[in-house]
């Protein structure tokens, strides 16, 4: 059953960093399945969430999840404790989404993105489907990226040095592409009304 | 108390924080242009944020798990097995590569060598038949020259055959040196030669002829 929230996240952004992200990394190279279980209890929600967003169906937003889940564990020794954890997984997973989105567009093409939106069921009362609707479409529209940092700044919650560490771009660059993207989004979304 | 005007609304919006935010909500209350922006700009942000995407699976995680075990599980042993099968076949191959380019050499170099030392046995017999001729010839020629009887006018007619067809294999061989068939025709007709010079040097030119 997929529900949308207007609250803002219950997990944290990211994982406490240091020590702990590299016992996780350590543990995961080792394939330690309470670790996995661990990381996915953690991360699980927001990395459904962010791949959701991506692939706009809870099917390749789970498969997406496992890719990851599996590709943490194979690259696990080379996680080098620059990024958090949580920031080395989502820049994983955004890879894997994007993978995925060149891999399955024609699958997407076939089972428009509306078409999921329209049969989900939603909890967020004060904002109309229609309104989310069009939001999703003109998301689509955009650049990988563009999408990406939009996704992950107003819809995950993720803060600008977070999003530049998972798409490798500066801070600063992250907050410009979001400004950039939302006057767009502003001149469509009015044409759109 | 506001004193953006709305040529910095973006600025504002750009710089997002929440006074930044206030300070243009405070510009939008005087203004009807930019209160329509802002009004847009917050309504996507809010729709943004509905839009993140929670559902319950149960069976996700026991999935990945079995995914992850299964991985573990495979990868060394399917490694493994893939490094041991480049190193046999690349070590198959490799003493394969040797061993018939070791045959083919050894083989080129009997078939040379062979060649080589049957040739250099075909020509050391030419040279001791010429150097046997040469003498041979020397001790000859005079009877030939004053060649009175029958016999020795057989044996010099006999002999210019022989010049005559020597010359030619000879020209045939310097054609084709490995040609064995010349070869062993040019001795047998030095041996012939040598013979029949041998046999005018024996005759005795005060003998009577039968």
């Amino acid at each position: 059953m997929l529900q949308s929230a207007m609250t803002t996240t219950m997990i944290p952004a990211t994982a406490p960093s240091g020590s702990e992200d590299r016992r996780l990394a350590a543990a995961c190279a080792e394939g330690d399945s309470r670790v996995f279980e661990e990381i996915y209890r953690r991360f699980g929600d927001r990395m459904k969430s962010i791949a959701w967003n991506h692939l706009g169906n809870a099917s390749d937003a789970e498969d997406a999840v496992q890719e990851t889940f599996l590709k943490i564990h194979r690259a696990a020794t080379t996680y080098t404790g620059e990024a958090s954890f949580s920031t080395w997984a989502y820049r994983i997973l955004v890879n894997t989404c994007y993978d995925l989105l060149r891999r399955r567009r024609r699958r997407i093409e076939e089972a428009p993105i509306d078409d999921v939106v329209e049969t989900a069921e939603r909890t967020a009362p004060s904002v109309d489907d229609a309104k989310r609707m069009t939001l999703r479409k003109l998301l689509n529209e955009l650049p990988e990226q563009r999408r990406t940092v939009f996704t992950l700044f107003e819809i995950e919650g993720l803060s600008h040095a977070e999003i530049g560490q998972i798409l490798g771009i500066s801070e600063g660059n992250s907050k410009w592409i979001l400004f950039a993207t939302k006057k767009e989004l502003q001149e469509k979304w009015k044409r759109s009304q | 108390m506001t004193t953006v005007t709305c040529a910095q609304l973006d600025d504002l919006l750009f710089d997002g924080s929440p006074l930044a935010m206030e300070t243009a909500a405070r510009h939008a209350e005087h203004c009807d242009a930019c209160a329509e922006k802002l009004a847009d700009w917050n309504e996507i942000a809010a729709t943004a944020q509905s839009m993140r995407a929670t559902w319950e699976n149960d069976l996700l995680w026991p999935r990945i798990e079995r995914a992850i075990r299964a991985e573990r599980r495979k990868s060394p042993r399917w490694l493994w097995q893939v490094a041991a099968a480049i190193v046999l076949v690349v070590g198959l191959g490799a003493t394969m590569f040797y061993a018939l380019r070791n045959q083919t050499r050894d083989a080129a170099f009997d078939r040379d060598i062979l060649r080589i030392s049957a040739l250099d046995e075909v020509e050391r017999a030419e040279r001791s038949h010429i150097a046997a001729i040469d003498k041979l010839e020397n001790l000859a020629e005079p009877k030939l020259d004053e060649a009175a009887t029958p016999l020795m006018v057989s044996y010099k007619e006999k002999l210019m055959l022989l010049d005559d067809a020597i010359a030619e294999c000879e020209t045939l061989i310097e054609q084709n040196r490995q040609n064995a068939h010349l070869r062993r025709q040019l001795l047998a007709m030095y041996s012939e030669k040598r013979q029949t010079l041998q046999d005018v040097v024996r005759e005795d030119p005060n003998a009577a002829t039968p």
